[in-house]
């Protein structure tokens, strides 16, 4: 059997550890590759950067663990560049776990910049019903919204009073890892209400996006880890993302090169006969 | 009864909330209004009912000593012990959200995460270039695959750029093509539950 | 401190046990696996409750005896009826209730927040804009048009039509190509979010 028929029958397990190697070994020993910043990401990282300080961002943390990964470090980068704008951050999630994960992240980076809850960022926990809900949402939050996560009557905290409706919202940004999420801020939120969305989804979910891009219902996209990843360097933060990105490249490079290998193989199958 | 008294609410709300989006009078606003945060308090009980499901379907698996029964016991086990956890101390207890950090999130995460291996295997012995058509979305796929890492900007400064003018220009047009045909069938789904002419998602119940 | 320590190996263990999968399957993983989903079904049964089911819905009832909730709770309830055959029909009402009211929006705003919007991003322009734009519009537009034109199948896509339909399949494959590049990319993060749980929490190897 030549090298060509061994590799047709390699045992998946040894692709497997591959893999992971390429994963391990780059965290280990960092390479350092630079990361580019494209266009999508640049918008959001702009459009934060014009809001005026003591405005609204509504982050809505609508993903869970499965998807952490991708979301979570952008969840960060976009609170820590909410924060050094003093922007006050209003967090909802559309999904249950994704107001605990924001939660994560609010209470590890607030304190750095000495905010407040109730004052500088509050957190509503998680709110059924999706696309309706957002319809409802937008009109008067005083329906949908009655006590923060911990059980406090929203309205005895500064930030729930002065959050009444979209209209004193400066931007939505959802982090996004499917239904309901990002599509519905954009077809339900932003086409009845008007307020800006940013989004950073999983990269599955990126590629559907740009359609929205192109007809401006989305102002900028952080696309997965690699999203992530530039916002991290935008916002001068060596996160997760960051660090994530040499072994992305180097695992990439290998399966580029398994699929250039199963085609050659295609190519000496069809030779032979 | 059975089936004309769910038909006659699945379309008198339906035409209702159609007909009140375009009629801005204080009625139709508000009692649509109302019936939005109906929905939304009826929504909340499709989770309850799941997780009823869910408990019912595994007592059944231990009672009738189906594949794998014994490991029913933990899923109930630790179902109930969250539960406990959480309706006793809290939204915010502290044993509630060690339950969530240290065993829900790493094992959803992990769970998901086993994906990659799978997608590395199939990419190997699936992914094959026997037809043109085939061959355009293997170039693609390479091509986006480097480009949007840091190796594709390492190898050459505008690759990002092509990748890009690659998502905004075919990928955008072929996305936005489906996505008109995918609008225009819901559309038509949504009419056809509203006519009462697609009913299964009214399940069972007798009729 | 000794709880986080505890806590941080009992996620790696289980994140072991669950990878223990892609040796073979065995009990480690079974064990991991039903531990998830009975945590998971635990958590969003506390979460509904205490965000959602008992401020907006039961405490307004119950504390300030305002009975505008007690319709919504009533249908709500019907859900549980499959649990007893004679009356489990009842189940119809809560879910054609949603279906109608949920069905109407998705007309209304599908109509507005997708199909304007994006057919008004159609109409791109070809002169007064560079060379490059005008190019990248071109294409935009014809693969749109092309993309719609494989789906119309009422007439057997032959002579011009073929062509159409074959150059929407180009545009289509370009499209899929560029969505598996993505998803590669998707799943390989995921991974390396495990990775780095596991090098930098847990064994503190960075």
């Amino acid at each position: 059997m030549n090298l060509i028929e061994r590799l047709s029958h390699l045992d998946r397990r040894v692709i497997f550890l591959l893999v992971a190697f390429a994963v391990v070994i780059p965290m280990l020993q960092p390479i350092g590759l630079p990361i580019d910043i494209t266009k999508p990401v640049k918008k959001v990282y702009d459009k934060i950067e014009s809001l005026a300080p003591g405005s609204i961002v509504l982050l809505s943390t609508d993903f869970d663990p499965g998807s952490e990964a991708e979301l979570y470090p952008a969840t960060e980068a976009i609170i820590e560049h909410c924060f050094r704008k003093n922007l006050k951050i209003y967090v909802m999630g559309l999904w249950p776990a994704g107001s605990d994960l924001g939660n994560l992240a609010l209470n590890k980076i607030a304190p750095r910049y000495n905010k407040n809850y109730g004052t500088d960022y509050i957190n509503v926990g998680y709110r059924p019903g999706g696309a309706v809900m957002l319809l409802s949402l937008g009109k008067n939050f005083g329906d949908i919204i009655k006590v923060d996560y911990q059980g406090t009557p929203i309205d005895l905290l500064e930030l729930g009073r002065a959050v009444k409706s979209s209209k004193n919202l400066g931007l939505v940004m959802t982090l996004s890892a499917g239904d309901p999420g990002i599509l519905h801020w954009i077809i339900y939120f932003h086409a009845r209400y008007g307020v800006p969305i940013c989004g950073a989804t999983t990269a599955i979910m990126a590629p559907q996006q740009y359609t929205y891009l192109g007809s401006g219902q989305l102002v900028g996209l952080l696309g997965g880890l690699k999203g992530a990843a530039e916002y991290e360097v935008l916002v001068n933060r060596k996160g997760r993302a960051s660090i994530g990105m040499d072994s992305q490249s180097i695992v990439h490079v290998l399966l580029v090169i398994f699929i250039l290998l199963g085609n050659i193989i295609l190519l000496h199958q069809k030779g032979k006969r | 009864m059975k089936r004309t008294l769910p038909l006659i609410i699945v379309a008198g709300s339906g035409f209702f909330m159609l007909v009140a989006f375009f009629i801005p009078s204080k009625f139709f606003q508000d009692t649509s209004q109302t019936f939005q945060n109906w929905y939304i308090g009826v929504a909340a009980f499709f989770v309850f009912i799941g997780i009823l499901n869910l408990v019912k379907i595994n007592i059944e698996k231990i009672q009738r000593k189906l594949r794998d029964w014994r490991y029913c016991y933990i899923l109930l086990f630790f179902l109930a012990f969250t539960m406990a956890t959480g309706f006793i101390q809290g939204r915010e207890g502290k044993a509630f959200l060690y339950m969530f950090y240290n065993f829900q999130t790493p094992l959803g995460a992990t769970m998901f995460s086993l994906l990659a291996f799978f997608m590395a295997s199939a990419t190997f012995r699936a992914f094959r270039a026997k037809t043109p058509e085939a061959t355009i979305l293997l170039i693609a796929a390479l091509l986006v695959m480097l480009g949007r890492i840091p190796v594709g900007y390492w190898i050459w400064h505008n690759y990002p750029d092509l990748v890009e003018w690659i998502m905004t220009g075919p990928n955008t047009a072929a996305k936005r093509g489906i996505l008109f045909g995918i609008d225009l069938g819901l559309i038509s789904m949504a009419l056809r539950v509203l006519l009462g002419i697609e009913r299964s998602y009214m399940g069972g119940g007798g009729e | 401190m000794i709880f986080q320590t505890i806590g941080i190996w009992i996620a790696a263990l289980l994140t072991l046990a669950i990878y223990s999968f892609l040796y073979k399957d065995n009990p480690f993983y079974k064990i991991a696996e039903y531990i998830f989903v009975g945590v998971s079904a635990g958590y969003w049964a506390v979460v509904l409750w205490f965000d959602f089911a008992w401020p907006n819905l039961f405490a307004p009832l119950i504390k300030q005896q305002n009975f505008f909730y007690l319709l919504p709770i009533i249908i709500g309830l019907m859900m549980f009826a499959p649990l007893i055959p004679k009356i489990s029909w009842l189940v119809r009402i809560p879910l054609t209730f949603t279906m109608g009211v949920a069905m109407a929006l998705q007309i209304t705003q599908i109509t507005q927040g997708d199909i304007f919007p994006q057919l008004q991003a159609t109409f791109l322009p070809f002169k007064g804009v560079n060379v490059y734009t005008s190019i990248t519009n071109l294409i935009i537009v014809i693969g749109v048009i092309t993309t719609l034109i494989y789906f119309y199948f009422s007439k057997e896509h032959k002579g011009p039509l073929g062509l159409a339909a074959k150059i929407g399949i180009w545009f289509m494959m370009v499209s899929f190509g560029a969505s598996f590049g993505y998803t590669v990319m998707a799943r390989i993060s995921l991974f390396i979010g495990r990775v780095y749980f596991l090098l930098h929490e847990w064994l503190r190897a960075i």
